[in-house]
């Protein structure tokens, strides 16, 4: 992060199917407290096209979760439009805000965020909750978005009762079974061994290939950086590639 | 979502027990009280035998006369409800009967207390008395001043043993009835028809009573229906200005007929009549009460629930990360608290019962027969939810107040 300062940077080309999924325009984000103003991140301008793969990278601490979290209308920017296929949403209230993330957004985190109260199905069905879906229906949803990360037969487990990697293959089902066209992953390997990093990275390739599903990757591993479509490199709150 | 929000605060609620356990019982105790005190106001004001046309019964207890120098306020007397309370138009039955007194008995050397009441025959035609013997007395005996009275069954018991009464003699004050009825004990709180023995109004020792404009009595007024009580309460405060106040050193005179708890609030507020607002303020102050008493172990639960939420931080995250909006995550959190204070009032009710059959017991009440009922069960819930939703509000609305993005790191930004 730096203190107060800007930089401009090219746009990026379109995605693999042709539209913008995702346009930043001169997005900036500002914490202010009574004394000090840090710049998370300055003057970004940014386009992840339909179905697109990208994958953002830097050193702890330069914005990179502040980008992710403005992208999954988690926060707000201090400056700049967000838009979502074209729909500008930087405005929109907290129902609207929490619409969009429900239908059109799922997310992964690096320490999974599971609910230990619930089972691997409850916390699976999780965003379809908010979509009054029925409990029918949740279910088959979730048992379907189970199956395709292979946890199927651990569908009443609590997360304390599964490894790393299979709680993080539960937050990919709760994260995918809405079936969102976005998902935003924040460093989903970074608390798991090589071969269960692996298997998750295996999971995230088949969404993105399989269901065109466009997907924004948090890493520090440029092995990882290197299989989606391309890196974009954050620095003291600024893009630089 | 309310099904998977009830599991979720079922297993939330199991995560710290002792925590539980004790919310849970500053939540029983409290509605315990809150309940044991509803019971006691229905057991008082609300429809029960004898008086189960209440809801169109009128009162008429007090009647305040002014002159210049001087004023007399409180019960009316008989002249003053013969002449003015009776035959309103509306009123399908009008009854004068006397407050309760003390009448002795002697049995060898013991002295026996009794309470009396004095009553014309309508009054048992607008109450419904429940008789295990006989029957009320009746007009002839009303107009020939007969000796006659009915008796509770505690009286019976006390006097007759378990046996039968119904034509046996039993001295009071030293008078010597004759019982013609026994009826069911009815409660010490029930102001209009409780005593242990009923008398005809004519027994009186000497007719004064009939030439008195206050003292002593009580009249009660029977509606057509509920809707007749303005007109009949309109005609009876335009009949003050036609009081015979002649020869007294009073100018003017007011009285009210008023619903049973109207009358209970102006007596306890001290309200005089023709002001107006009383009942809204009782039932405030009251209300006021009620809440205070819940002040305490609200905030207690508040301080529990808010560090019970905040362990929850990132699960708050979570839920706003997949959709839940801010009014979302308050409904849940207030719904979690209502499970907690349901469960709670769930055992209040239980030890509700327990209360108010130990109160029966001690005798504390005169012929309390306090029980739960269906309104009691519906005031105690109502309370728990009351409870509920005020200690589970703000902690709900804090939580759901915290940033996404700080909460997801388990903070409370």
């Amino acid at each position: 992060m730096q203190t107060v300062g800007t930089a401009t940077a090219t746009p990026t080309p379109a995605g693999v199917n042709g539209g913008a999924a995702i346009r930043l325009e001169g997005v900036e984000k500002v914490y202010r407290t009574d004394r000090i103003e840090t710049v998370a991140l300055s003057d970004v301008n940014l386009e992840v096209g339909e179905g697109e793969w990208v994958a953002i990278m830097g050193p702890s601490g330069c914005g990179k979760s502040t980008l992710l979290n403005l992208m999954g209308l988690l926060d707000v920017p201090s400056k700049g439009t967000l838009s979502f296929s074209g729909r500008e949403v930087t405005g929109l209230g907290d129902r609207e805000r929490s619409r969009y993330r429900n239908r059109e957004i799922g997310f992964v985190f690096q320490t999974f965020h599971l609910i230990p109260e619930l089972s691997v199905l409850d916390n699976v069905e999780i965003p379809l909750l908010y979509r009054r879906v029925s409990s029918a229906e949740r279910k088959t949803l979730a048992l379907a978005a189970l199956d395709r990360v292979g946890l199927q037969s651990r569908v009443h487990h609590y997360p304390s009762q599964l490894s790393g990697g299979q709680q993080q293959r539960v937050a990919i089902a709760r994260a995918i079974v809405g079936r969102p066209r976005l998902l935003l992953a924040d460093e989903p390997t970074g608390n798991l061994d090589s071969q269960m990093g692996e298997d998750i990275m295996a999971i995230i390739e088949g969404l993105n290939r399989d269901d065109r599903t466009t997907v924004v990757m948090v890493t520090h591993d440029a092995r990882l950086a290197a299989r989606a479509h391309r890196t974009l490199r954050i620095f003291d709150g600024r893009q630089v590639q | 979502m309310l099904k998977s929000h009830l599991k979720l605060a079922f297993k939330v609620l199991g995560r710290r027990p002792f925590f539980t356990f004790l919310s849970l019982v500053g939540i029983t105790l409290t509605l315990l009280v809150l309940t044991v005190v509803a019971a006691v106001f229905d057991h008082a004001f609300a429809r029960h035998a004898p008086e189960v046309r209440q809801d169109r019964t009128l009162l008429v207890f007090f009647l305040e006369l002014r002159g210049e120098r001087a004023s007399s306020s409180g019960w009316p007397g008989y002249l003053f409800l013969d002449r003015h309370a009776r035959g309103l138009p509306g009123v399908e039955r009008f009854s004068a009967s006397t407050q309760i007194e003390s009448a002795f008995s002697y049995s060898g050397t013991d002295r026996v207390r009794s309470f009396l009441k004095r009553t014309d025959v309508e009054f048992w035609r607008i109450m419904a008395f429940d008789f295990v013997e006989g029957g009320p007395y009746t007009e002839e005996d009303v107009e020939a001043a007969r000796a006659v009275a009915v008796i509770n069954v505690s009286t019976r018991d006390r006097f007759f043993g378990t046996g039968a009464a119904a034509g046996k003699t039993l001295e009071l004050g030293g008078t010597r009835y004759q019982v013609v009825g026994v009826v069911r004990d009815v409660p010490f709180l029930r102001l209009v028809p409780f005593a242990d023995v009923w008398v005809p109004l004519t027994t009186a020792r000497s007719d004064g009573w009939k030439r008195d404009l206050r003292g002593g009595f009580m009249g009660v007024l029977l509606a057509g229906s509920r809707a007749d009580f303005p007109r009949i309460q309109s005609e009876f405060r335009s009949r003050m200005a036609t009081v015979d106040l002649a020869g007294t050193e009073f100018k003017t005179a007011r009285a009210e007929a008023e619903p049973l708890f109207a009358t209970f609030a102006r007596i306890l507020l001290r309200t005089g009549p023709n002001q107006g607002g009383f009942v809204a303020k009782l039932s405030l102050i009251l209300g006021g009460l009620a809440f205070a008493f819940m002040v305490l172990p609200t905030l207690n639960l508040v301080n529990l629930s808010v560090s019970r939420a905040l362990e929850r931080a990132s699960e708050i995250g979570v839920r706003r990360a997949f959709g839940a909006s801010r009014a979302e995550l308050v409904g849940q959190f207030v719904l979690e608290n209502v499970t907690l204070t349901l469960m709670g009032g769930l055992g209040a009710l239980v030890a509700t019962e327990v209360a108010l059959r130990a109160l029966n017991a001690s005798g504390l009440i005169p012929y309390a027969d306090l029980h739960l009922n269906l309104r009691i069960f519906g005031w105690g819930l109502l309370f728990a939810l009351a409870f509920g939703v005020v200690s589970g509000a703000w902690p709900a609305w804090r939580l759901s107040r915290l940033h996404p993005v700080e909460a997801l790191r388990g903070g409370t930004r």
